[in-house]
C-alpha cells in the first residue's frame, strides 16, 4: 500500500479514461440523478466531491439485469461467456465496495461475473460526510474504503487529494502522472480521521437493536405479516439492494432454436419459491420479506461472508413503495417489546 | 476504446415517463448497445419520487425487440406477408373509400389508444373527422372512466382528478371506493399506504377485502353493485345528523332541496338491507368522512363499470359536495385513471361527442372553429362509441375500422361478440407492437413504434402533462401512430397532418384546446410536467381545481336511486361474478407478459373464490373449474381466497387463455354506453367432481 498526493481528483479520472473504458457516477443534462455512465468529455466531478450515491451500485457491471447465457441453434449449444475489454469503475463509495467483495465471494464459481470482473479495476473514493439514509459505520462498511477493497483509494485530505494504492495493478495505472509520494503519517491520519466522519452520522441505534431481534428470532410474526401487507412485490429492494444476487433463467425462441437468458429475481416476488406442484413455501408475504432480512442481517450469512448482507447505503428505504425499507422496518422492530 | 458486446456498456440513460397505468411515475430508460436493458427510478419526479412497481421495473422487457411487428403485414390465404408500407396504404384507402362510396362516412370508424401519446390520439380523431369526415372515434375510455367524465361534467363542470397526487398526504382521511391503488396504481398506493404510516386514517368501500381494506380503519364491504344505496345512506345519515357542510352547500352548491328528499328514502335499515354492511358501520363511516378536516376520496372501475355507471359517479360527486369535501388541499373526488394516457386520450377529443379540449362537437360555433383550423367540413352527425363500432359491425353498419394499439377481444365485454363483429368487417387496419388477439383478426397491421422510441406527451390521472423521449430506433419500419395516420391521410387527398415532428402536433394542440393553450415542450421539459388547465390565468398549471368555483358555476346535487345490476344471481347462475386486476399486468397483457418474471407471477388458475362457496362444490387450491354465463364459458384453476366475499367469485382480464370477458354482460350505462364488467350472474362447476 503506498500513498501519493494528488492536486485534482479529474487529473486522475481523465488519466485513467486515457487507458480503458471508464464507468462514474454523473448527473444527467439538467438533472439531479446521479446515474453510472461512461465517462464524457468536460464532466465535472461535482458528484465525487458531494456524499451521494449513484441510484444503481456498481453491481450490475458485474452481474448484469440480463445476460445470456447460451445459445442452441437447433444443433449445436453455443458458448456466451463474456469476453471484455478493461474497463475501471471510478468514484466507488465504500458501502458498495463492500458489496462487490460480497458478491465476489457469491459469485466466484460463477464464469460470467468473473469474466467481467477480472477485466474491471475499481476506483474507490472515501466519504467525507454521511450521505441522507447512510448508515455505513454500523454494519462495517465506510464510511471509508476499506483495505483490500479497491485498486485505487481517494482521499480528500484540506484542498488536496491522498491517493493510495491497494493493489499493483492500481498503481501500475498511475505510470506517467508523475505523482508525488505523500508524507509518512498520511494514511495514519486517514484512519484517525475516519471516526470523525463516522461521528457525524445520525443514531443508528434502531438498526443495531433491529440486528439483535432479527437474530434473537425476537420478532413476533404478526409483525412480519403487517409488514408483508405493505411489500407491493415490486422488486425494487431486491433491484438497486448492492448485495442481492438472486437470479432465474428462461429459454427464449430464436430462429431455429433458443437462448437460455438469465435475469434479475426478487425474493419478494410471490412465485420466487413456488414449486412445480404448486407448493410454496414462503406463500405469505410475511413469510418472504422476514427472510430479505434476515438474508440481510443474519449472524448465519456473517459466518459464510465475513460481513452483514447489507452495506447500510439506504437505498430500499428511499425506492420502496411501500414504507419496508430498511430503516421503517428496523424502528418498527425496535419499537417492539 | 470500446467494450466488446457481451460486456455491460451503458451508453446512456433517458428520462421519459413509465408506459403504465396513469400515475405517471418517471423512469430511466438505461440504452446498451441500442438496446433497452433496465430502468432506473427517478428520485427527483415529484409523483413516484425513486419509486416504481413491478410492471414498471420490467418495461424493458415490455417493448423488447423480440415478437415485434417490423414491417406492415397484409392477410394472405388466411395467413400474414409481409408488405410494403404502399402496398398497405393501398389496401387501406380503397376499401375504406369502398365503404364510405357505397354506405356513407359513417360507415367507417377509428378506435384510437390510451397507451399512445397525446399526439397520436389528437392524430387519430383529426383523422377520423377531417379525412374520413365520421365522429366514429372512441378508445377505451369507454370501459374504464367514460361515467367519471359524464357524471363530473354534470356535477362540477369537470371529469378529472379534482386533486393532485400531493394531496394524499395532506389528507387526514382517506377514502378508497371500489379500487384497489396498491395493485393497479402501486406507487400512488405506496403513498397511501406512506400517509396511512404517517397517521392518516383509511376508509375502504369495496366488496373484496383488498390489501388497504386490511389495513383500514374502516371497511365497507357492500354487496356487489350498491353503491348508489350506500351513499345515499351516508348522505341520509350525514343530513339527520346535521353533519353536512352547510355553509360550503349554501354558497357553491345547487339542488340540496332535491337531493335531501331523495335520500331521505335511504334510512340506514333500508342501506344496510340492500348493501349488507350493518348499520353501525354506516354511521361511523359517515361521521368519519363528514367530520374530517380534510378528506380525500379515490375511486376507480368499482364505481363506473356498472350500468348505473354514471348515477355511481353522481353520487360520489353528492357526497363529497354535501361534505364539503372538495375545492381545498387534501380533499377532493379523485378517480384513478387506468392507462398511461386514458386521461390524456380523452382530452384529446379521441371520443365520439367532443372535440380536443372537451368542446362538444354539437356545437355550431366548435365545428366552424376546427373546420376553419383543419381546413377541412366537419360532419355534424352523432358518432359511435367503441361498443356501437362493435354492434354496428355485425349489423352491416360499419364496414371498415382502424383500430390503434388496443386488444378488444381480450378487453372488451362479451368476447364471442366482439369477434364475430370484427370478422364481419371488409377491412380491419390494426396498427400495433406486437401480435395481439386482435391483431391476428387483421387485414392489414401496421407496425407502430413503442413509447421507447418515439417523442411525445403523456398525461397522468392528475392531469400533469409530461414529455416522453425517444430512447432509440424503432425496429425495422415500425413509426409513430401519428405518422402513420398522416401518410395514410396524404394518401386520402388530406395535408393538414404532415406535421414535421411530435412538437408540431402538441403546438396545434395547445394552440386548439384552451386547458393546455399555456404548454410547449420547453416548459414541459423545464416543470416536469404541468397540470391543466394551463394558460394565462394559470401559467404554472393548476393543481387544484374549483378552489373559488366549479368549472359549471355552482355545483350541482342530483338525486339518484339504487338499480340492481343488469343480470343479478339466480338458480341457473347462483353467483356474482366480477372482473379484477393483478399487480404484475396490465390491461391485455400484451406488454407486462412479455416479462418472464411478471409471467411467472401469473397464478396458474385465476378464479378467486370464497372458502365456503369453494367448499359447497368440493373445490380445493388449483381445482379445475368452469365458470359459465348466459355468454359463454371459461376453464382455469380455482384460487381459494377470503379476498372475495362468499357469494361473489372474481377473475382478472389480462389473460387470453381465460378471458374473463368471454362472460361478462354487455349491458349498458344509458349516458356512457359503459358495459357492466364489474358483475354479472355465473355458474361454477367443479371438473374434477364431474370427472369422477
Amino acid at each position: 500500500m503506498r500513498a501519493f498526493l494528488l492536486d485534482q481528483i479529474d487529473r486522475l479520472r481523465d488519466h485513467l479514461a486515457a487507458q480503458r473504458s471508464l464507468f462514474t457516477p454523473q448527473f444527467a443534462a439538467g438533472s439531479s440523478e446521479l446515474s453510472w455512465l461512461p465517462l464524457s468529455h468536460n464532466t465535472p466531478s461535482a458528484a465525487i466531491e458531494r456524499p451521494l450515491l449513484a441510484t444503481y451500485p456498481a453491481k450490475q457491471f458485474f452481474f448484469p439485469d440480463r445476460e445470456i447465457l447460451f445459445q442452441f441453434d437447433g444443433a449445436d449449444f453455443k458458448e456466451t461467456l463474456p469476453k471484455p475489454a478493461p474497463q475501471i469503475l471510478f468514484g466507488v463509495r465504500s458501502c458498495d465496495l463492500c458489496a462487490i467483495a460480497y458478491q465476489d465471494q457469491f459469485f466466484q464459481q460463477d464464469p460470467y461475473y468473473q469474466a467481467r470482473r477480472k477485466a474491471t479495476l475499481l476506483v474507490g473514493i472515501d466519504c467525507q460526510l454521511p450521505c441522507e439514509g447512510g448508515f455505513c459505520p454500523t454494519v462495517d462498511a465506510g464510511p471509508f474504503v476499506r483495505d483490500g477493497m479497491a485498486d485505487l483509494v481517494c482521499h480528500q485530505q484540506g484542498g488536496r487529494w491522498l491517493l493510495i494504492s491497494q493493489t499493483s495493478e492500481g498503481e501500475a495505472l498511475l505510470d506517467g502522472l508523475n505523482l508525488k509520494a505523500a508524507a509518512e503519517g498520511s494514511i495514519s491520519q486517514r484512519s484517525r480521521q475516519e471516526p470523525q466522519v463516522a461521528a457525524q452520522f445520525p443514531s443508528a441505534a434502531h438498526i443495531e437493536t433491529g440486528i439483535q431481534r432479527i437474530n434473537q428470532t425476537q420478532v413476533p410474526a404478526e409483525l412480519w405479516q403487517a409488514m408483508g401487507l405493505q411489500c407491493l412485490s415490486c422488486s425494487g429492494c431486491t433491484n438497486l439492494c448492492p448485495t442481492c444476487s438472486c437470479f432465474t433463467s428462461y429459454d427464449r425462441p430464436v430462429d431455429n432454436g433458443f437462448e437460455r437468458e438469465r435475469c434479475w429475481d426478487s425474493c419478494l416476488y410471490d412465485a420466487f419459491q413456488r414449486e412445480a406442484s404448486g407448493h410454496n413455501p414462503s406463500a405469505a408475504a410475511g413469510q418472504r420479506v422476514e427472510r430479505f432480512w434476515f438474508h440481510k442481517f443474519s449472524d448465519e450469512y456473517f459466518k459464510t461472508f465475513g460481513r452483514y448482507g447489507c452495506t447500510g447505503c439506504g437505498r430500499c428505504e428511499k425506492t420502496c413503495p411501500g414504507v419496508i425499507g430498511v430503516h421503517s422496518v428496523m424502528k418498527r422492530i425496535s419499537a417492539i417489546l | 476504446m470500446t467494450a466488446d458486446a457481451s460486456a455491460h456498456n451503458i451508453s446512456r440513460i433517458i428520462q421519459t415517463i413509465c408506459p403504465f397505468c396513469g400515475v405517471g411515475c418517471g423512469i430511466g430508460l438505461r440504452v446498451e448497445q441500442e438496446k433497452i436493458t433496465g430502468v432506473e427510478p427517478l428520485a427527483s419526479h415529484p409523483v413516484s419520487q425513486g419509486k416504481l412497481c413491478a410492471k414498471g421495473w420490467s418495461t424493458a422487457y415490455a417493448v423488447d425487440p423480440i415478437d415485434r411487428i417490423t414491417t406492415p403485414l397484409i392477410r394472405e390465404n388466411g395467413s400474414f406477408r409481409p408488405a410494403s408500407w404502399d402496398e398497405a396504404y393501398q389496401v387501406i384507402t380503397e376499401a375504406f373509400l369502398a365503404a364510405a362510396a357505397e354506405k356513407g362516412a359513417d360507415a367507417v370508424g377509428v378506435i384510437a389508444c390510451a397507451r399512445a401519446t397525446n399526439e397520436d390520439c389528437y392524430a387519430a380523431q383529426k383523422f377520423a373527422r377531417a379525412v374520413l369526415g365520421t365522429n366514429n372515434i372512441d378508445h377505451c375510455a369507454r370501459i374504464c372512466h367514460s361515467p367519471s367524465v359524464a357524471g363530473l361534467r354534470q356535477t362540477l363542470g369537470s371529469g378529472a382528478m379534482t386533486n393532485s397526487i400531493d394531496d394524499i398526504e395532506k389528507a387526514d382521511l382517506i377514502v378508497i371506493f371500489g379500487c384497489d391503488p396498491t395493485e393497479n396504481h402501486s406507487v400512488l398506493g405506496g403513498r397511501i399506504i406512506g400517509a396511512k404510516m404517517a397517521g392518516a386514517r383509511l376508509l375502504v368501500v369495496d366488496p373484496r377485502l383488498t390489501r388497504l381494506a386490511r389495513m383500514a380503519d374502516l371497511h365497507l364491504q357492500l354487496q356487489l353493485g350498491t353503491n348508489i344505496a350506500l351513499i345515499n345512506g351516508l348522505l341520509q345519515i350525514i343530513f339527520a345528523n346535521g353533519w353536512e357542510a352547510t355553509e360550503f352547500l349554501s354558497s357553491r352548491c345547487e339542488n340540496e332541496t332535491a337531493l335531501r328528499a331523495k335520500v331521505a328514502e335511504y334510512p340506514p335499515e333500508r342501506v344496510a338491507a340492500i348493501t349488507g354492511v350493518p348499520e353501525e358501520k354506516l354511521i361511523a363511516a359517515a361521521r368519519m368522512y363528514a367530520k374530517a378536516e380534510r378528506a380525500l376520496l379515490t375511486y376507480g372501475m368499482g364505481i363506473t363499470q356498472y350500468t348505473t355507471g354514471t348515477n355511481n359517479v353522481i353520487s360520489i360527486s353528492n357526497l363529497a359536495l354535501v361534505a364539503g369535501q372538495i375545492g381545498r388541499e387534501g380533499t377532493g373526488i379523485n378517480p384513478l385513471r387506468g392507462q398511461n394516457n386514458v386521461q390524456g386520450a380523452c382530452d384529446m377529443g379521441a371520443l365520439p361527442n367532443v372535440f380536443p379540449g372537451y368542446q362538444e362537437v354539437a356545437q355550431q360555433t366548435n365545428r366552424d372553429k376546427f373546420a376553419d383550423h383543419w381546413q377541412k367540413k366537419l360532419p355534424e352527425n352523432k358518432g359511435l362509441t367503441s361498443l356501437g363500432m362493435t354492434k354496428g359491425a355485425l349489423s352491416g353498419e360499419v364496414r371498415c375500422m382502424l383500430i390503434m394499439g388496443e386488444d378488444p377481444v381480450v378487453t372488451d365485454p362479451d368476447q364471442h361478440h366482439v369477434q364475430r363483429a370484427l370478422e364481419a368487417l371488409d377491412l380491419l387496419v390494426v396498427i400495433e407492437l406486437v401480435m395481439t388477439e386482435t391483431a391476428a383478426m387483421a387485414d392489414v397491421i401496421l407496425p407502430a413504434a413503442a413509447f421507447s422510441e418515439k417523442a411525445g406527451t403523456f398525461t397522468n390521472c392528475e392531469r400533469r402533462v409530461q414529455l416522453i423521449q425517444p430512447a432509440i430506433a424503432a425496429p425495422g419500419e415500425a413509426k409513430p401512430d401519428w405518422q402513420i395516420l398522416g401518410e395514410l391521410a396524404s394518401r386520402l387527398g388530406y395535408h393538414h397532418m404532415d406535421w414535421p415532428n411530435a412538437e408540431a402536433i402538441f403546438n396545434e394542440i395547445a394552440a386548439l384546446s384552451p386547458l393546455y393553450q399555456g404548454m410547449s415542450y420547453p416548459k414541459l421539459a423545464e416543470n416536469h410536467g404541468l397540470q391543466w388547465p394551463c394558460n394565462e390565468q394559470a401559467p404554472n398549471g393548476t393543481p387544484l381545481l374549483h378552489r373559488q368555483q366549479f368549472s359549471r358555476g355552482k355545483g350541482r346535487l342530483i338525486p339518484v336511486s339504487h338499480a340492481d345490476p343488469a343480470e343479478v344471481p339466480d338458480e341457473a347462475y347462483p353467483l356474482f361474478f366480477t372482473t379484477t386486476r393483478l399487480h404484475y399486468h396490465y390491461g391485455c397483457g400484451s406488454m407486462t407478459r412479455k416479462s418472464p418474471l411478471l409471467e411467472r407471477e401469473t397464478p396458474s388458475g385465476i378464479l378467486f373464490i370464497n372458502p365456503a362457496d369453494a367448499q359447497a362444490l368440493a373445490i380445493k387450491p388449483q381445482t379445475k373449474v368452469r365458470i359459465s354465463s348466459r355468454r359463454g364459458e371459461v376453464e382455469t384453476g380455482a384460487i381459494i381466497t377470503d379476498e372475495v366475499p362468499p357469494g361473489t367469485v372474481a377473475m382478472p382480464y389480462h389473460f387470453k387463455e381465460a378471458p374473463s370477458n368471454r362472460l361478462t354482460n354487455t349491458a349498458q350505462d344509458p349516458v356512457t354506453k359503459m358495459p357492466e364488467l364489474k358483475a354479472c350472474a355465473v355458474r361454477v362447476t367443479n371438473l374434477e367432481v364431474e370427472h369422477k
